[in-house]
């Protein structure tokens, strides 16, 4: 009996997962071994085939070509993985939802007609969940090697596919003071951006310190690299439960932790919550209405 | 899941109002039992649903007629909750559907709008009957003492009483007590009784510096000048309701209603004076200067009396309207610790959120804080809150009218929508009949995904209504509410969305009027206003 196939397909993305993929390096053998890769960015095949077990779909849908082929990979899967922000939620490419179509391919191109060879944009970003199911979903802007590694090995083997649940800050290393106490003050004096401390203590929790951090609204499953760098999480992974919107659930907890300083951050909600989910939330649905309505 | 529906004509008020059979017409198709029924009061009444329970397998049941508010304070509602448990249904799956006071009586002379609006509120007691999780009860047997907060002539009477029943006393005075109790000039005699008796116990300069636990159960830390000292009590009353100081700590701990002063009122001072919101502690009503002994024994006995009767049951049942937990979700990011104003909430050994459960209060803070949706509030779920905005969104408006959603905090936007009936009966006109009210426990229950939903759904404008500075049941639920739901709208904002789709009505219990000119006004902002409007999807 022939071994499974196994196809990669890059939609509208920085193809970040799939170098997440590549980075799994002996690791990759061990896929190849299972399964034959018969369609992939790494080896140039043009189309897909008919007929493939494994699909990895990286990538928002962007383009009418995006779609196209989207549409040619969920026909031809047995298993549909989508991997990473961009396909689970939009992702940062997303947030080009905020402006009408013709604003953005005027910033991008300027006065110059683009070329017709190239696919037509679609008037908004969407997930890959907004056109086709999917059966197994990773988020991360990438996900970590092993996320990406484990969800193929799933799918290629028939296994079910547990994610973590929880949000980062059981991952993270460190420890909470304030927020452990019952108190009605916030955690923090003030909100600080990054650049404005001077020191920022190694071990104790970044929003006591009055630093902006989605780790409450964010999935686990990244090891929390970038807190244990003394960088403030910020949200790639997306919120634990994908029906909770990542902006709204940043709303919630931090107006009732943090001083009145994170809800000026936090005007920038779009920019500090919803940065890879703005094509899942329930925002681009009020704006497109909006647009509707006045043209 | 076997549902039973009961619209209760309540005497013909709600069938003058709209056509019942259509208001049952959704929901007979996943209903086992829909009904119209005259009273749901009636003993005849309350056999059949008995019977449906026992012999039908139904095991959620809707009572369409009466407000939840008269229903959780009457005592002819309270006996037909338990008939209904006792015959297997489980106390978080016995919902009422407001007809009469929010519908019914609410929009007279507009038969179709009404009645289409009860069949929207009936499926919405039918989601929450069936989506909310069984509850399981904690039964205790009561203790047999009580503490009195303060030392005034009625108090003496009220402790000479319980102590003839054979109730243990303790009374507790911010000052010297005991000497007050000692000179008392009138009804010598009560007062020389009670401290002379071998099991009644003076505190004084005594401050309540802690507390925990529920009616039959109350455990109370005091502070006096012998030091500190903690007491087991199965009821409390508050002789001194005046007493701005003793209210504000008991409300550290305890649901204790108050007045603009921050003295202790009654939740119904026509009906009930005794009654705050805790059943296990009462208000003493104290008489002003110049009141007649008579009217002041009377007064301290009813009190008394109303405290021996739930004392008095060999077991008190407690449905935990409490917070729950999901340890497969919860990460420890301690925002609920934070969060809750009465210290409910820690992290255990493992890093996860732990509830106490004799602290909290059900008020869904934490649950609104949490991002992974870890906690929930059984007697509030998030799923069916979610699924209620959608709900009322799909109730029929005719062309051209805009629809609102009301989150009405219970403590006072929901029980003032249901004064609202009376002025629209005095001025003989009613609201528009596009405004969906949808109750939460507290306005710190609102969560933003609802109102993020809400916009999405198609409503054009939210309105929620919370209590008003210093009278939220939950301490600080109101301010926690303002902070979201301003930041909310500075988001709508930066959106170009109009905020004047999202309002924050500060309302009490009583201001019916308040609440009908809300619902007017916010008709009359957003017809002006053509963007933000979200679309029903």
């Amino acid at each position: 009996m022939s071994k499974p196939t196994l196809a990669t397909v890059s939609l509208g993305g920085c193809e970040g997962c799939h170098v997440a993929l590549l980075d799994a390096h002996e690791g990759l053998l061990d896929i190849l071994g299972m399964a034959d890769l018969v369609h992939s960015p790494f080896n140039g095949t043009e189309t897909i085939p008919d007929r493939v077990d494994v699909v990895m779909v990286e990538g928002a849908v962007t383009t009418e070509e995006d779609l196209r082929r989207l549409r040619a990979c969920r026909a031809a899967a047995g298993t549909l993985v989508a991997i990473g922000s961009c396909a689970v939620l939009g992702g940062i490419g997303g947030l080009r939802n905020l402006s009408p179509l013709s604003q953005v391919t005027h910033v991008a191109f300027g006065d110059t007609t683009k070329s017709p060879l190239l696919p037509r944009l679609l008037p908004n970003v969407h997930a890959v969940t907004d056109y086709v199911a999917v059966d197994i979903s990773v988020a991360g802007c990438a996900p970590e090697t092993e996320l990406v590694v484990a969800a193929l090995v799933a799918a290629i083997t028939g296994q079910p596919h547990e994610l973590p649940r929880r949000n980062l800050c059981d991952e993270c290393h460190r420890t909470k003071n304030t927020l452990l106490m019952h108190s009605r003050e916030f955690v923090s004096d003030a909100v600080y951006a990054l650049m404005e401390l001077d020191h920022i203590d190694e071990d104790s929790c970044l929003l006591e310190q009055g630093l902006m951090c989605m780790g409450p609204m964010t999935r686990e499953g990244c090891g929390a690299k970038c807190t244990a760098m003394n960088v403030p999480c910020r949200g790639c992974s997306g919120p634990s439960r994908l029906d909770f919107e990542s902006g709204g659930k940043a709303v919630d907890a931090l107006a009732a932790i943090l001083p009145a300083g994170a809800l000026m951050y936090l005007e920038d909600l779009i920019g500090t919550g919803y940065r890879f989910t703005m094509p899942v939330s329930v925002f681009p649905a009020i704006v497109d209405t909006e647009e509707s309505d006045n043209g | 899941m076997a549902l039973g529906v009961y619209l209760s004509r309540c005497g013909g008020l709600v069938d003058a109002a709209i056509d019942v059979d259509e208001a049952l017409a959704n929901v007979r198709e996943v209903a086992a039992v829909a009904c119209v029924v005259d009273d749901v009061f009636d003993p005849i009444v309350v056999a059949a649903i008995e019977s449906d329970i026992r012999e039908g397998g139904v095991d959620a049941v809707v009572l369409a007629g009466n407000s939840a508010e008269h229903l959780s304070k009457s005592l002819s509602a309270g006996h037909l909750t338990r008939r209904l448990v006792s015959a297997g249904v489980n106390p978080n799956r016995i919902v009422v559907a407001n007809l009469l006071e929010q519908v019914a009586l609410a929009h007279p002379g507009d038969r179709i709008g009404a009645t289409r609006k009860a069949a929207g509120i009936i499926d919405v007691a039918a989601l929450f009957a069936t989506m909310s999780p069984e509850v399981e009860s904690i039964d205790l047997e009561p203790k047999r003492s009580v503490l009195v907060l303060g030392v005034t002539t009625e108090a003496m009477i009220a402790a000479q009483r319980l102590l003839q029943l054979g109730y243990e006393v303790v009374i507790a005075d911010r000052g010297n007590g005991s000497a007050t109790a000692a000179s008392a000039t009138v009804l010598k005699s009560t007062s020389a009784f009670v401290r002379g008796h071998a099991r009644c116990k003076f505190i004084d300069g005594a401050r309540l510096v802690d507390g925990d636990g529920w009616l039959g159960d109350y455990h109370i830390q005091i502070q006096s000048n012998e030091g500190s000292r903690r007491i087991v009590v199965g009821g409390i009353l508050i002789a001194r309701p005046d007493s701005a100081e003793w209210v504000a700590e008991l409300r550290e701990h305890f649901r204790v209603d108050v007045d603009d002063d921050g003295f202790a009122r009654p939740l119904d001072p026509h009906n009930h004076p005794a009654e705050t919101i805790d059943p296990g502690i009462m208000v003493v009503p104290v008489r002003v200067d110049g009141t007649a002994h008579r009217d002041k024994v009377a007064a301290a006995d009813s009190v008394a009396m109303a405290l021996v009767l739930r004392l008095s049951q060999t077991t008190v049942s407690h449905y935990g309207d409490t917070s729950a937990v999901d340890e497969a979700l919860c990460g420890g990011c301690a925002t609920c610790v934070r969060t809750c104003a009465f210290g409910a909430c820690t992290l255990d050994e493992n890093g996860r959120s732990h509830v106490d459960v004799r602290r909290c209060r059900g008020c869904g803070k934490c649950v609104v804080s949490c991002p992974v949706g870890a906690r929930d509030i059984v007697s509030s779920p998030h799923d069916y809150l979610i699924e209620a905005v959608r709900s009322l969104s799909r109730v029929p408006v005719d062309v051209g009218h805009a629809r609102v959603i009301g989150f009405l905090c219970g403590g006072c936007g929901y029980p003032a929508a249901d004064a609202a009936s009376e002025f629209v009966a005095q001025r003989g006109q009613g609201y528009p009949v596009t405004f969906m009210p949808l109750r939460i426990p507290c306005g710190g229950r609102l969560d933003t995904l609802y109102v993020l939903e809400a916009f999405k759904v198609g409503f054009d404008a939210v309105c929620v209504y919370r209590c008003r500075q210093g009278h939220c049941h939950n301490l600080i639920g109101n301010l926690d509410m303002d902070r979201r739901i301003n930041l909310l709208r500075a988001v709508l904002r930066s959106r170009n969305i109009d905020d004047a789709r999202l309002r924050i009505v500060d309302i009490s219990p009583t201001e019916g009027e308040r609440f009908v000119e809300s619902v007017e006004e916010i008709y009359v902002s957003i017809a002006s206003l053509t963007n933000g409007k979200g679309a029903a999807v």
